[in-house]
C-alpha cells in the first residue's frame, strides 16, 4: 500500500527573489492596516508601519506571510524567508498569532532584523512544532530579534550561537499555564556569541532559564522581565556582563551566576548584577541538570564563579534566602574525583571556589520566610532547627576557601594549566583581593523582624574562626553553622575594588553603562 | 516519494553492497569499466565557469549550474544517467562510495556519489573530510527499504541531497521526489507521515520522516569559530562529514563486479592524490551496521565501533581541538561533550559525558550524560532513545530510535571503567 504513488506536493521554490511567499513591498503604500485593529501612524509614505515599540517597518522590508491570518501556519513562508537572507535585511513577521510546526534555523546572518509587529501583537506558536528550538541562530553578526513572541517551544526558544553582535529586545519566550518540566528548555538564549544586548524582553515560564547567557562575552542584560522560569536570568561560563535593572519573579531562582565545569569556555568572570529586582523567587523547581538543584526561594545566586559584584538589588520576599554565595563542592563533595572528573576543565581555569564576590548596597527584606531545596536541606535543618534562626539572608558555603586556606587544596595547583595559572587560577590561601566581602547592604525588614536578617558561613571562611572541636573521626571539618547580623557583620567585612563595566559593541554603537546609558542612574551607582 | 523497485535487479546484481538495478541499463559509465591508467572522472567534464543554466542540456553534468544556480529539479543538474534513479547509473565521472559506519537516518539506505571535475583530484587528509576541490558534487540518496534485512529489495526513494563545493565554499540543498520522474528543490523541507519499514528483528515500525530544510544543513555540516573577542568576526565553515579516510578505508562492490578498497580504488583511478604509500598507516574506522551481532564482539571491538558510531552520529557537532582549525569547533563543541573517533578516551573521560552533569537539558532520572556500568541512567543513552525534540538527539534527521545503535552504546557503556559516579558494586 505504501507503494502505490502517493506523490507530495512540493511548493516549488526556484529563488529567494520568486515573489510567491516573500512580498517586496515596494509602493505599496495603504496594504498596511488590513485588519483594521490599530492606530498606527497613518503616515505610510515611507514605511509600512511602527511596532509597538516604536520601530519603523522600511518600505523596502521582506513580509513574511503578510496576508496570513491568525492560526494560520506560517512555516514555510519563514523557513523560505530567513534562508541565505540578504544582507542587512529585516524581514518583518505579521500580526497576529501564528503556528508555526519547524524549527526555524539562520546561517551566518549578517545585520538582520527579523521583527513582528510588537510583543503582544505578533505571536509564533509552536506548540504542534516538530522541531526542538523555535528559533535558531547560527554564526553571523549585528543580529536583531525584536517585536514578537515565541510560544510554547519544544526546547529553547531563541537560540543564538556563535554569533558576534545578538541583540534580542522587546522580545517574549513564553511557556503558558503552570511552570512544568516540560515547558520547553532555555528562553532567550544566547550561546558562545559576542557583544550579547538583551533588553525589554519577558521571559516567562521555562523549565530552565528564561534568560541565559552561556560561555559568551561582552554582555548586557538590562531592562527585562523574568517571570515564572525555573531559573529567571542566568549568566553562566560567561566574562564581562552586567546584569541591571531588571526584574526577576516568580521564579525558583531569580538571577543566576555559574560556571560550570566541562564546557568549552571553562570559566566566566567580571559579572555586576546591579540595580536588579529580585521578589518572590519561590517557585517550586522543576527543572534539572545543576539548573534543577537551585533551591527554591532563592533571590540571586553565584555557583562558583569568580569576580562578581552584587549590588543596588532589591531582593525580597524569597522563601529561602535572599543571596547565596556557593563553591561548587556544595553540588559535589567528592573531592578525590574530581581530578578524574574535572581534571581536564580545571587544567583550561575552571576552579570549584570562587573569589572576589562583593555584596554592596543591596537591600535585603522579608527572605527566608519557608528555606527548602534538597541541596540545603541539612544547611537549613542546621539552622532553622538545630539553631532555631531564620534562615541567614545571605549564605556562603564558605568551604572552598576554607580549604584553600588549610591547604587542602594546593594538590589541585598542579592541575592548573599555564594559562590558566597565568590569569590567576590557583588553590592557594586567599589573599585580600580573593575575599568574599560584604558590606554597606540596607536591612529592609520592618521592626519586629530586623534582626532575622544576618549573614551564615556553613565553614569558616578564615582559619580564625575555625573551631578544632568541630572534626569528625577522620578529622574532617564539620559544618559549623557561623551566623552574624548581616548589618556590621564580621565574618565577610571587606571591600573589593569595583568591577570594570561591560561594553556592548553593537553594529559599531556602544550599548551599556560606558555607551548609550552613560546617563543612567544605576550606571552611576 | 518514488518507489525502487530492485526485485529482478538484485537477483541478477553479483553485490551485496550497491545493488545496481533501475531497468538492467547496465552499459555502465561509472567508474568501474574504467581502463588503468585513465582517471576515473576522465570525460566527465568540468565547470568553465561561466553564468550556469538550470535549463542547459548538457550530455554529461550540468556543471556550471551547479556551480552558480539553486535549480527547482534535480534533473536539472543532470547528474544521472536515468534521471529518475539517482541511486545507480551515475553520470560520466560520477563514483559510488559508502562508509563503514554510517550516520543513522531513520533506517534509510544511502546512495552515494562522488563527481569531481575532470582534472582534478581529491586531497587525501589523514582526519579530517577528504579535501575534496571546488566543482565538486556529493549525492546522496535516502531511500527506505520495505526491510532492513534486506535491503536489495523494494524501497522507498524518499529524497536526494547535494553537496556542492562552489568557488565560495560548499552549499547544500535538498531534493525531495515529489513525483516518480523527478526529484524537486525543498528549501522548507517536507515532512512525510506515516512510513513504515520492518526492522532486523522483524518488528513494524512507524515514524514521520522528516526531510531537513536547506538552512538545516548547516547545523550539522559546520565548524564554528570560537570568537575569541569582541572584533572577531570570522565565520562557520561548512564541511562535508562522512568521506572522511577512515571511513572510505573499505572494499566497495562496484558495479562491474570489482571489489576494491575505496581509497585506493580512488587513487589508482587518478582521483585521490597524496595516499600513503605505506597503506597500513591510514585510519580505517570498523563496520557497524544493523547486521553486526553486538553480544558477540570483543570488548575491544565493541570499543571500536561504538566510537565510531558516536563520532559518525555525534562528533560533527560534538567536536573540538585535535584536528580542527585552530580555535573552531562543531556547533555543539561549547557543550563540553566530545565524541571523535580520534579522542583519548583515557585523557578526559568527562568529554564523554562520563559523570558529567548535563548542562543544557538534563531528565531528573538521568543525573549524568554517562555513567560507566549504567547504560539505563545515562542521559546520553536516554537522548539516543527517546524522539521527544526537547531531548533527543542527534537533533535532526532521526525520527524513530535506532534500536541497533542504541543497543551498541549501552553495551558500550556498561563496559566502561567504572568511574565516581558508577553503582557500588
Amino acid at each position: 500500500m505504501r507503494q502505490t504513488k502517493t506523490f507530495k506536493k512540493l511548493l516549488l521554490v526556484t529563488a529567494i527573489s520568486s515573489g510567491l511567499l516573500l512580498t517586496g513591498c515596494g509602493g505599496d503604500d495603504g496594504k498596511d492596516g488590513k485588519d483594521g485593529t490599530d492606530g498606527q501612524s497613518g503616515d505610510v509614505s515611507t514605511q509600512l508601519g511602527v511596532t509597538t515599540s516604536g520601530f519603523p517597518i522600511p518600505e523596502d522590508a521582506i513580509l513574511v506571510a503578510p496576508d496570513a491570518e491568525d492560526g494560520d501556519d506560517i512555516t514555510e513562508a519563514l523557513s523560505v524567508a530567513l534562508f541565505d537572507v540578504p544582507e542587512d535585511a529585516i524581514v518583518v513577521l505579521p500580526k497576529g498569532r501564528f503556528v508555526v510546526t519547524e524549527s526555524i534555523v539562520v546561517n551566518s546572518a549578517s545585520g538582520l532584523t527579523l521583527t513582528g509587529y510588537g510583543i503582544n501583537e505578533t505571536i509564533l506558536d509552536f506548540a504542534s512544532s516538530y522541531g526542538d528550538d523555535a528559533f535558531r541562530f547560527q554564526g553571523g553578526n549585528g543580529i536583531t530579534v525584536r517585536d514578537l513572541g515565541v510560544y510554547e517551544a519544544p526546547k529553547n526558544g531563541i537560540k543564538a550561537t556563535n554569533v558576534n553582535g545578538i541583540h534580542m529586545t522587546y522580545t517574549a519566550t513564553v511557556w503558558e499555564g503552570e511552570l512544568e518540566a516540560n515547558n520547553g528548555a532555555y528562553g532567550l538564549y544566547p550561546l558562545k556569541s559576542q557583544n550579547v544586548l538583551l533588553e525589554n524582553n519577558y521571559a516567562f515560564g521555562s523549565a530552565d532559564a528564561g534568560i541565559y547567557v552561556g560561555q559568551s562575552e561582552n554582555i548586557v542584560v538590562r531592562n527585562n522581565t523574568a517571570k515564572q522560569n525555573v531559573a529567571g536570568i542566568e549568566i553562566e561560563n560567561s566574562t564581562m556582563a552586567d546584569v541591571y535593572n531588571n526584574i526577576a519573579v516568580g521564579n525558583s531562582g531569580g538571577i543566576l551566576v555559574f560556571d560550570l565545569p566541562g564546557l568549552d569556555k571553562a570559566y566566566g568572570g567580571n559579572v555586576r548584577i546591579f540595580n536588579n529586582n529580585a521578589y518572590s523567587n519561590n517557585a517550586d523547581n522543576v527543572g534539572a541538570g545543576v539548573v534543577g538543584m537551585v533551591p527554591p526561594g532563592t533571590g540571586i545566586l553565584n555557583l562558583a564563579t569568580s569576580g562578581v559584584e552584587i549590588y543596588n538589588n532589591q531582593i525580597t520576599d524569597n522563601d529561602t534566602t535572599a543571596v547565596a554565595i556557593t563553591s561548587y563542592l556544595l553540588v559535589d563533595d567528592d573531592l578525590a574525583s574530581y581530578p578524574a572528573n574535572y581534571g581536564t576543565t580545571m587544567g583550561n581555569g575552571w576552579s570549584p571556589t570562587l573569589k572576589n564576590v562583593y555584596m554592596h548596597n543591596n537591600t535585603i527584606a522579608r527572605n527566608g520566610g519557608n528555606p527548602q531545596g534538597t541541596l540545603l536541606q541539612p544547611i537549613i535543618d542546621g539552622y532553622t532547627i538545630g539553631m532555631g534562626v531564620t534562615f541567614p539572608a545571605i549564605l556562603y558555603d564558605g568551604i572552598g576557601q576554607f580549604l584553600s586556606n588549610t591547604g587542602d587544596l594546593s594538590a589541585f595547583n598542579g592541575l592548573v594549566g599555564a594559562e590558566a595559572a597565568a590569569d590567576g587560577v590557583n588553590y592557594n590561601p586567599y589573599a585580600a583581593g580573593d575575599r568574599i566581602c560584604l558590606n554597606s547592604n540596607i536591612n529592609g525588614n520592618p521592626a519586629p523582624d530586623y534582626a532575622e536578617v544576618n549573614t551564615g558561613l556553613v565553614y569558616p571562611a578564615e582559619l580564625a574562626d575555625f573551631d578544632p572541636a568541630l572534626v569528625d573521626g577522620n578529622g574532617n571539618p564539620l559544618p559549623h553553622l557561623l551566623i552574624d547580623q548581616m548589618i556590621n557583620n564580621t565574618y565577610l567585612n571587606c571591600t573589593q575594588p569595583r568591577l570594570a563595566p561591560a561594553v556592548v559593541n553593537f553594529r559599531n554603537n556602544i550599548y551599556g553603562c560606558t555607551g548609550d546609558d552613560l546617563a543612567e542612574a544605576a550606571c552611576a551607582l | 516519494m518514488k518507489t525502487n523497485n530492485k526485485m529482478i535487479a538484485a537477483t541478477l546484481a553479483t553485490s551485496f553492497l550497491l545493488t545496481a538495478c533501475g531497468g538492467g541499463g547496465d552499459s555502465s559509465d561509472s567508474g568501474g569499466s574504467v581502463t588503468p591508467g585513465s582517471a576515473l572522472n576522465a570525460g566527465a567534464g568540468a565547470p568553465t565557469g561561466a553564468q550556469g543554466s538550470c535549463d542547459a542540456a548538457t550530455s554529461g553534468v550540468n556543471w556550471d549550474a551547479l556551480m552558480t544556480e539553486t535549480c527547482p529539479n534535480l534533473s536539472d543538474y543532470n547528474l544521472f544517467v536515468d534521471a529518475s534513479d539517482p541511486t545507480s547509473g551515475p553520470t560520466q565521472g560520477g563514483v559510488p562510495y559508502d562508509l563503514s559506519t554510517a550516520l543513522f537516518t531513520d533506517y534509510t539506505s544511502k546512495y552515494r556519489f562522488v563527481f569531481v571535475p575532470e582534472g582534478e583530484t581529491v586531497g587525501y587528509n589523514p582526519s579530517e573530510a577528504l579535501d575534496f576541490p571546488v566543482g565538486t558534487v556529493i549525492t546522496k540518496t535516502f531511500a527506505l527499504p520495505e526491510n532492513t534485512a534486506m535491503r536489495d529489495g523494494a524501497e522507498l526513494v524518499i529524497e536526494t541531497r547535494l553537496l556542492i563545493h562552489r568557488t565560495d565554499g560548499w552549499t547544500a540543498l535538498p531534493y525531495y521526489w515529489s513525483s516518480e520522474s523527478d526529484a524537486t528543490l525543498a528549501i522548507a523541507g517536507q515532512r512525510l507521515t506515516g512510513l513504515t519499514t520492518i526492522n532486523n528483528q522483524g518488528q513494524q515500525i512507524t515514524f514521520d520522516y522528516s526531510v531537513p530544510k536547506a538552512a538545516d544543513c548547516t547545523s550539522c555540516h559546520s565548524i564554528v569559530p570560537d570568537l575569541a573577542g569582541p572584533e572577531d568576526d570570522r565565520e562557520q565553515i561548512f564541511l562535508p562529514i562522512g568521506p572522511k579516510a577512515r571511513y572510505l578505508n573499505k572494499d566497495f562492490t562496484y558495479s562491474d563486479g570489482t571489489v576494491y578498497n575505496q581509497l585506493q580504488y580512488w587513487a589508482e583511478g587518478q582521483l585521490l592524490s597524496g595516499l600513503p604509500t605505506d597503506f597500513q598507516s591510514v585510519e580505517r574506522a570498523p563496520v557497524f551496521n544493523d547486521e553486526t551481532h553486538i553480544a558477540s564482539l570483543s570488548d575491544s571491538e565493541l570499543n571500536d565501533k561504538a566510537r565510531a558510531y558516536l563520532d559518525i552520529n555525534c562528533a560533527h557537532c560534538h567536536r573540538a581541538d585535535l584536528t580542527l582549525p585552530a580555535d573552531y569547533a562543531g556547533p555543539a563543541g561549547s557543550s563540553g561533550v566530545q565524541l571523535e573517533y580520534n579522542r583519548n578516551y583515557a585523557d578526559s573521560p568527562g568529554k564523554f559525558g562520563v559523570c558529567k552533569d548535563p548542562v543544557a537539558g538534563g531528565h531528573e532520572d538521568y543525573p549524568y550524560d554517562v555513567i560507566p556500568g549504567n547504560a539505563d541512567e545515562s542521559y546520553l543513552l536516554f537522548r539516543m532513545s527517546t524522539t521527544d525534540s526537547r531531548h533527543k538527539m542527534p537533533e535532526l534527521g532521526r525520527s524513530t530510535v535506532h534500536q541497533e545503535g542504541v543497543q551498541l552504546i549501552r553495551s558500550w557503556i556498561d563496559q566502561l571503567p567504572r568511574a565516581s559516579c558508577s553503582p557500588a558494586t
